[in-house]
């Protein structure tokens, strides 16, 4: 991803091909930073698609987030669609992103999983949106119980990017099925404050590194909200479903990283600072993976 | 009592307002000493947040002991259930222990100081 001066005034965004390699990650990232440096009379962009070949879903809410990030600052986007590779221009146009930046084509029901700018915490829409768009294609071959346990999950990192990260552009998503691989991944991301920075936000954990402050935040009843009410268990069951069922969550937050897989947890402090939070979660298709609770529970009566 | 939970919330239970609804509900109920039975049937996608507003936020001035004999759940699904335990799990450490809580009121003091 380069940003290059074309004169003072006007800058060229080039989009470059964007997988899931750490590199492109981290130079998403440092993007985000360059154009929240720009001064506010440099914010008119053109964007040019000519070096792209693959842009991966996380690449497509990123990129959604950055373009709403210089909207926000009171920039403009001018897209040259003319450079659009004909295979990214076709799912981008089916998955919305395009429509949702002025191009006139509304999207279509397709093979693609749509993309999403939430400005505002609708939870009901993102529920309808996980189940039936992301998980109900026909692509996963689960019980609709099983759909239903996977949307109260995934919900759960909405509702925190919702309640936490303080994100004037709202949250960004998108999706994609890997067939061959198969696994359905879903990345979230919001441009807000990151979750160490909020951990951090309360005087007891002040000190604390980045892994140590997400690490805080994946332990049951901690949470950085502190009403009358109790909460602080969304990420801890988010992170008991995805190691119960071989899936896999990872998550970039300020210098914070997390990747939970199969019985193994992994954080780490990283030198690159993404102020914002970028999660990824990786499911399987195939039910034969997944261990549900059983229905023994109506047998037991004392619960409080 | 009985509360036909879908007729309140829909099919999700998933938001803090929706919680909200149900506890307004039961809690004069329940505080009066009256047993409820909270029905899901058609109640399908489960948060956390939910359970925390319309369950857990009960253990602030009823006790477990009460809530036991009077709260009857019924037709919940496994994931439902399993979403509900550890949500009580952690209101009972919330509302029982008074350093915890101590603790927060104090966060909550400081952070209003400084507004």
């Amino acid at each position: 991803m380069l940003l290059e001066t074309k004169n003072q005034a006007n800058l060229i965004l080039y989009v470059t091909n964007i997988d899931d390699n750490p590199y492109h990650f981290n130079k998403l990232f440092k993007l985000r930073d360059e154009i929240e440096a720009l001064p506010q009379d440099c914010l008119n962009i053109k964007v040019d698609f000519h070096y792209c070949e693959f842009l991966g879903h996380y690449g497509v809410a990123f990129l959604g987030g950055l373009f709403r990030l210089i909207e926000l600052r009171g920039g403009s986007l001018t897209f040259d669609w003319n450079t659009l590779p004909d295979k990214i221009r076709m799912n981008l146009a089916q998955n919305g992103f395009l429509y949702d930046f002025g191009f006139n084509t509304k999207p279509w029901d397709g093979n693609s999983i749509p993309y999403r700018n939430d400005l505002h915490q609708n939870m009901s829409a993102i529920a309808d949106y996980l189940k039936y768009n992301w998980l109900g294609k026909g692509w996963v071959n689960i019980s609709p119980r099983l759909q239903d346990a996977i949307t109260g999950r995934v919900l759960e990192i909405y509702l925190n990017a919702f309640d936490h990260s303080q994100s004037a552009m709202g949250v960004f998503s998108c999706g994609q099925h890997y067939p061959k691989l198969g696994f359905l991944h879903l990345t979230v991301i919001d441009f807000g404050i990151g979750i160490p920075s909020s951990v951090r936000s309360l005087p007891q954990n002040l000190d604390k590194t980045a892994n140590e402050a997400l690490k805080w935040a994946f332990e049951p009843g901690n949470s950085t909200k502190q009403d009358s009410i109790s909460r602080g268990a969304g990420l801890n069951l988010l992170q008991e479903f995805i190691i119960k069922n071989h899936g896999n969550l990872t998550i970039f937050s300020n210098d914070g990283y997390v990747n939970i897989s199969d019985n193994r947890v992994i954080y780490e402090n990283k030198c690159t600072n993404f102020r914002g939070t970028l999660i990824n979660i990786a499911l399987r298709c195939d039910e034969s993976y997944y261990c549900l609770a059983s229905e023994v529970h109506q047998l037991k009566r004392r619960l409080f | 009592m009985a509360y036909k939970i879908f007729n309140i919330v829909g099919e999700y239970a998933i938001t803090a307002e929706s919680g909200q609804k149900v506890y307004d509900e039961i809690h004069p109920v329940l505080f009066a000493g009256n047993p409820v039975e909270l029905d899901f049937t058609g109640v399908k996608v489960f948060a956390s947040l939910f359970f925390n507003v319309a369950i857990g936020q009960l253990l602030k001035d009823i006790p477990a002991d009460k809530l036991n004999r009077l709260v009857e759940f019924t037709a919940i699904s496994s994931d439902g259930w399993n979403v509900l335990e550890r949500v009580i799990t952690n209101a009972k450490h919330y509302y029982s222990d008074k350093e915890f809580r101590n603790a927060v009121d104090v966060v909550i003091a400081e952070q209003a100081a400084t507004l």
